[in-house]
């Protein structure tokens, strides 16, 4: 039998040399100066700069770090020198795929995903710190049959794990016409086994960006990714050499590999698990990477994953359309006494789907009413907010907008297993019981199709609505007493500490002062504790001790200030999952906001990646600051420095997202009206002469404010 | 930020030991250090084995002069029997240790201050020894269990009933190679009547009864020792304790229990743990008791209540320099006569229990195996006493170093098993619990390379815990597991090399398996009378693999050894098939022969053999070197 240390270093021989030929080959053709990036990454090539402390730029740097990843091929039989050969063979993988992006940008045309973007890895983030993502697995070649391959797929999909797919099971699983796709976590990345580098990359990205981990810092990369990324690898049978070699390298980052291939395979507790049954892979491998999946069970005929969350529903697939924009819709969560509710009543006012032809517009009314001792009328919003992710996790369904303007559509395979309006009731009852057990003792949903009664309950829903705003407005730093901190992020991000106020938000964008004050409700222990404000020292920089001390003591010392409205003094840090990112634009003494879906440059010359990389992790870079969309209107945006007026740039669809309330707050605080008409946009310009140029035109208020720096 | 773990050195050890030694000088008494260089040169005929003083005629000495003994003797001969009756002691040492625990489990009663705590392994064992279970009381089978275990010392006919949990190759070795043991006493009188003037005279038929007191020993005493002390006290469990001179506690009464049957200690533990006695102290001003140990008596405690570990074999005499022991209470074996004479210096009691250790100076309050029910009271008077001696305690003399480690203690082979069974996954057929299995695929995958057991004492013909922790660091570096015993792995834990941090020190294939399985890299496995449990522990897993004991990739070293007991422990390594390597040489070093036997000829008798050198860099390579050759002939 060959021994598995000699099966890795002849993986490991394989992938050197092939990235050897790829290598002198590139720069045959190219010439040494020639740029070696992956698209849209401040992280460039991340094995070399993650395990050798290297930046590479040009072919020719890549040429000299790769002398040093063959030095790391050494055939002495320990651990060590294996798992070393391991990180060589992706090294080796990193230099063959940074050939190809050197040669062509875009190497795989769509049919691939290849290289994932810093965006695509930022937005990571919320969802692994939150359980949606409970782990990754990175399959490799076929699986015994087409069906088994769908199978797994699923399975995985369905308990929420994040798949990346290598080699032959891309092709079954596309003559099977599988969705596959980012936004349903299903990740076609190459054909062959060095494209698993782009995988790898993603993991040293998360290191990088939510635990602050510096580049060469091996240690520290090792230990992130052994104890925070809970990641797995599937590879069928034969297992080549080289997957091998790659396998290796997967367990030295504490990634378990799990085969069913028996053949010169030797098991190793929790790391090289032999499967013959490929039905237990999935029981199997969360077992060896210790992954619980929290599971609610929902009676429904579909299934429900956060993986379906980004799924999409187009027109022609359409069964049911409820369509806000021509029909009254709306949902609603509200309180009751307990005794008013009767404990998972579902009820259906109106026809059902099947009453209603393929693809018909409709309007529909969803009403979840909840009672507990411990429930307050400030979580309903809190509850509700949620159900535009609750129904998008199920299989089949897809839910945009909120309160009473909605568009949620069912494709037809769900309905044709059985999914009708009653499924709805159950899918909301079932999670708002679990998420919120701590706080709901009882409750009962509504659906209502029936237009009379649609319109009586939507015009009852706008008073609720109305009632709510006035108390949103109304909530103020000023007019509470506590503030919460939130360290949901630091199973990823260790030394960042999160403080949420009423006029600042997380900066994920996905925890308020009301959802942080609901946490707090729920799990008292649990990541959002209460801040007091008693000892101010600075009101205008939002300056408490109280808050300073709390930061301290919950980023384990690391920080020991944290101001609320400024990005100068001791600014706010930020765990990497952050929605946008705001720096100085010199020039102007403003600043431009970024947020991560934007792919393009900005005046200051550094894309979101580049200007995201500059914080992160729980470090501190005054100038640089993290924050979510919706503080970019708060009255305590940037208060310090002067307020949203020193905005001078923002992408165009940002701009639309918060301008209304954006040029509202602007009024409150200047007298100016549509501030945003000032603010710049990349149809305007990306340079920063120009930038001023149009500012000035157009009276921008920052000409008029004393400097930044 | 991570935090480096900072590992006590030997050299920090050794300013310790210098400070307190200094204090001894300024009192005027003596320590192992200056005794040690009072006897310097060493007599080297003594050292070599070729002085023989077995009967009147002599004292003969070999000299290429005076080639033969007045008998006729030559120095094979006379090695030879020095090294047999070493075997024979250290055998009688643990087996008599043994029996008197034998006496306690008979006496064991449901009121009684000895009980039975491990029933199930009291049932596995009798249904072992064919004891009928079922329907009966407890302490009714332990009883007549006690009567078998006893009788494997005397019983006129027949090998010891432990050997049959041996693989079968290595009962058939045995039994062609006659080595295998019959009663425990009757390989101990063998050995003796042997040795005596006028007998055997072929070395290597002295070193096969050598062999065979030995394995009455290990598969014998030992054996019956560690199982029916954990049937008393408890089978051990992981659980963290602390070790080395900084234990002991400024504020609290300082009770030193030493030597090695935990019988008497087990009691201290208890009478000091009630709500009575700590009162009691608090009354007179301490904080609480700490009940803290030294040597193997030391181990059996920490491995069932995490007592904490003053030190080895070579710190008993520091531990009273402190100035901070209000009592020190021994059992038997390993215990300093000094001890009297270092503690009139202070206030420090001395209480010595067994009427095999009897010590002028001492207080004498005698527990025997024979008469159990007065032991607890014994213990609750001698720890009121000693709470009554804190008063006494003068500050001036008190200087208290501050070294010490956490540790991690326990692993009893079932607790072994336990944690690997938390690396197993429950939907892999071939994955069972309650095996050796995980430990066996990291070792066949190459994770881990090797195993070695690191037993043994302490000897100032090596600079305290040098070579232990000198091969502890290479080994661990070069991917071999440790299991350890004794002062060896007293001398882990001071360094705090038995914390689940020390992983640091490990190569990646035992840094990850200590990641994985959650233990630290050096096992705990008990006493030196635990090393039984090493015994079945590489029995178990040459079963599960199929192979021979002899095959596996493990070895035995004791690499500061001083005791006849190690003496006969190495004869039932080597007799259960594992190399053994030794920091000090044995007496035998005047024969030719004997070290051809020993090094070379016992290979075929058992399939192992010793290998002496001391220098502790050049037994780490090699041992990693016949492990590798182990491996290379499994094709692993």
């Amino acid at each position: 039998m060959k021994k598995l240390f000699d099966r890795v270093w002849d993986g490991t021989d394989q992938m050197v040399e092939l990235a050897e030929k790829a290598l002198a080959e590139t720069i045959a053709e190219l010439g040494e100066s020639a740029p070696a990036v992956m698209p849209n990454t401040a992280y460039n090539l991340s094995c070399y700069m993650a395990w050798l402390g290297k930046e590479i730029a040009t072919l020719g740097d890549l040429k000299a770090a790769f002398a040093e990843a063959k030095a790391m091929n050494v055939h002495e039989p320990r651990l060590g020198n294996v798992f070393e050969a391991g990180k060589a063979t992706f090294l080796a993988a990193e230099t063959i795929e940074a050939c190809r992006y050197a040669k062509d940008p875009d190497p795989y045309k769509g049919e691939y995903h290849g290289h994932l973007t810093d965006a695509e890895v930022r937005a990571l983030g919320v969802p692994l710190v939150t359980g949606d993502i409970p782990g990754f697995v990175v399959i490799v070649d076929p699986a015994p049959s087409d069906d088994a391959a769908v199978e797994l797929v699923k399975g995985y999909q369905s308990r929420g794990i994040y798949v990346f797919l290598l080699g032959g099971i891309i092709d079954q699983l596309k003559s099977k016409n599988f969705a596959m796709g980012i936004g349903v976590r299903v990740v076609p990345v190459g054909p062959d086994p060095w494209q698993v580098c782009h995988v790898i990359t993603v993991v040293h990205r998360a290191a990088m960006i939510f635990g602050a981990v510096k580049p060469g810092d091996v240690e520290a990369f090792d230990d992130y990714s052994f104890k925070r990324i809970f990641a797995f690898v599937n590879a069928f049978a034969p297992v080549r050499d080289i997957v091998v070699g790659c396998g290796a390298g997967a367990i030295a980052m504490g990634f378990p590999v799990i085969t069913n291939d028996e053949k010169d395979m030797w098991p190793v507790p929790k790391s090289l698990l032999i499967q013959p049954d490929v039905d237990a892979f999935i029981d199997t491998s969360l077992e060896a990477r210790d992954i619980k999946i929290k599971i609610t069970n929902i009676d429904i005929p579909v299934a429900f994953s956060s993986a379906f969350e980004g799924e999409i529903v187009r027109k022609s697939d359409m069964q049911v359309d409820v369509d806000g924009s021509k029909f009254d819709t709306f949902e609603l969560c509200r309180s009751r006494d307990v005794q008013d509710i009767e404990d998972h009543k579902i009820e259906l006012i109106g026809p059902d789907f099947d009453k209603f032809d393929a693809g018909s517009a409709i309007g529909m009314g969803i009403i979840v009413e909840v009672g507990g001792k411990d429930m307050q009328t400030d979580f309903e919003p809190v509850f509700e907010r949620n159900f535009h992710y609750f129904i998008n996790c199920i299989e089949g369904a897809m839910h945009t907008g909120q309160r009473d303007v909605l568009r949620v559509r069912l494709n037809k395979d769900a309905y044709a297993a059985g999914f009708r309006a009653k499924h709805f009731g159950e899918v909301l009852y079932a999670k708002v019981k679990s998420e919120y057990e701590a706080i709901v003792d009882k409750c009962q949903v509504t659906i209502i199709t029936d237009p009379d009664t649609l319109a009586k309950e939507r015009a009852e829903a706008k008073k609720i609505y109305d009632k709510r705003d006035e108390r949103l407005g109304s909530l103020t730093d000023e007019s509470v007493d506590i503030f919460y901190n939130c360290i949901l992020c630091q199973s990823f991000s260790p030394s960042h500490v999160c403080i949420v106020t009423p006029e600042r938000l997380g900066l994920c964008g996905a925890v308020s002062w009301l959802d942080a004050k609901a946490t707090h409700q729920l799990d008292p222990n649990g990541p959002c504790q209460v801040v007091t404000k008693e000892r101010v020292i600075d009101e205008k920089v939002g300056l408490w001790e109280d808050v300073n001390e709390n930061v301290s003591k919950y980023s384990h010392g690391n920080l020991e200030r944290v101001s609320l409205y400024s990005i100068m003094v001791d600014p706010m840090t930020s765990c990497g999952c952050f929605e946008c990112i705001c720096g100085i634009e010199p020039l102007t003494q403003g600043v431009v906001i970024v947020n991560r879906e934007h792919g393009g440059m900005t005046p200051i010359g550094m894309s979101f990646p580049d200007m995201a990389s500059m914080t992160g992790g729980g470090v501190q870079t005054p100038g640089f600051m993290g924050h979510g969309k919706q503080f970019i209107s708060s009255l305590k945006f940037m208060k310090t420095e002067g307020g949203p007026a020193r905005i001078v740039w923002m992408p165009k669809d940002l701009k639309e997202l918060v301008g209304a309330k954006l040029n509202a707050s602007a009024k409150a605080l200047y007298g100016i009206d549509d501030f945003t008409d000032m603010i710049a946009d990349e149809t305007v310009t990306e340079d920063p002469e120009e930038l001023l140029a149009y500012i000035t035109e157009k009276g921008h208020p920052v000409l008029t404010m004393d400097a930044l720096v | 930020m991570k935090e480096t773990k900072q590992f006590t050195t030997v050299e920090q050890m050794e300013t310790d030991m210098k400070k307190l030694k200094e204090i001894a000088d300024s009192l005027n008494v003596d320590t192992f250090e200056g005794r040690a260089a009072s006897q310097q040169p060493q007599c080297k005929f003594g050292s070599d084995g070729v002085c023989c003083t077995i009967c009147g005629m002599g004292p003969c000495r070999i000299t290429p002069k005076a080639p033969y003994g007045i008998c006729g003797a030559d120095e094979h001969a006379i090695a030879g029997r020095n090294f047999l009756r070493m075997a024979a002691a250290g055998s009688a040492a643990h087996s008599d240790h043994a029996r008197e625990i034998l006496h306690v489990l008979h006496e064991t009663s449901p009121e009684g201050p000895y009980q039975i705590k491990d029933e199930a392994k009291l049932i596995r064992l009798a249904a072992e020894w064919g004891v009928k279970t079922e329907g009966r009381d407890i302490y009714e089978v332990a009883h007549e269990v006690a009567e078998i275990g006893l009788l494997e010392f005397g019983k006129p006919f027949g090998t010891l009933r432990n050997l049959n949990r041996a693989t079968k190759e290595r009962q058939e070795v045995w039994e062609k190679q006659g080595i295998a043991p019959r009663a425990i006493d009757r390989e101990i009188s063998t050995a003796l009547h042997m040795s005596t003037i006028g007998n055997t005279t072929d070395p290597l038929e002295l070193v096969r009864q050598a062999m065979r007191v030995g394995m009455a020993d290990g598969w014998g005493g030992s054996m019956l020792g560690t199982d029916f002390t954990d049937i008393i006290f408890g089978t051990p469990q992981a659980r963290g304790t602390s070790g080395n001179l900084g234990v002991l506690e400024e504020d609290q009464v300082n009770i030193i229990v030493h030597g090695h049957n935990p019988c008497f200690s087990e009691m201290i533990v208890l009478a000091a743990d009630s709500k009575e006695m700590q009162d009691y102290a608090k009354s007179k001003g301490a904080q609480g008791i700490n009940i803290s140990g030294i040597c193997c008596t030391a181990n059996e405690v920490t491995m069932r209540h995490g007592v904490k570990i003053v030190g080895g074999f070579l710190q008993q005499e520091h531990a009273i320099l402190t100035g901070a022991v209000e009592m020190m209470c021994v059992d038997v074996q390993c215990v300093f006569p000094s001890i009297a004479r270092i503690k009139d210096c202070f206030h420090t009691k001395f209480v010595t229990s067994s009427p095999i250790c009897r010590i002028p100076g001492s207080v004498y309050v005698e527990l025997s195996g024979e008469d159990t029910e007065t032991a607890y009271k014994k213990a609750i008077e001698l720890v009121k006493d000693a709470i009554d001696n804190y008063q006494n305690r003068d500050q001036s003399k008190v200087w208290i170093p501050e070294n010490k480690q956490d540790a991690v203690v326990g692993y009893s082979t079932e607790q072994i098993i336990s944690s690997l069974d938390g690396v197993t996954n429950s939907f892999v057929a071939s994955d069972p619990t309650g095996t050796y299995k995980p430990a066996l695929d990291a070792i066949r995958a190459g994770v881990i390379r090797g195993a070695v057991a690191m037993v043994g004492c302490n000897n100032p013909k090596a600079r305290m815990d040098h070579n232990h922790t000198e091969i502890m660091k290479g080994l661990l570096a070069n991917d071999i597991l440790i299991v350890g015993s004794g002062c060896a792995s007293q001398a882990a834990i001071k360094s705090g090399f038995m914390d689940f941090d020390a992983k640091e020190i490990c190569g990646e294939g035992m840094k990850r398996v200590c990641n994985l399985v959650g233990i630290p890299p050096i096992l705990h496995m008990g006493a030196c009378v635990d090393i039984s449990r090493m015994m079945l522990l590489v029995t178990d897993m040459a079963s599960e693999w199929g192979v021979n004991t002899t095959d596996l990739p493990v070895v035995g070293c004791a690499a500061e050894w001083m005791s006849e007991k190690a003496v006969a422990i190495a004869n039932y390594v080597i007799s259960t098939g594992l190399d053994v390597f030794l920091g000090i040489n044995p007496p035998i070093m005047g024969s030719s022969k004997m070290l051809e036997i020993t090094t070379e000829g016992m290979r075929d008798i058992s399939g192992a053999g010793f290998t002496y050198n001391t220098d502790p860099h050049e037994l780490v390579r090699l041992m990693v070197e016949t492990i590798e050759a182990k491996r290379k002939a499994l094709g692993i």
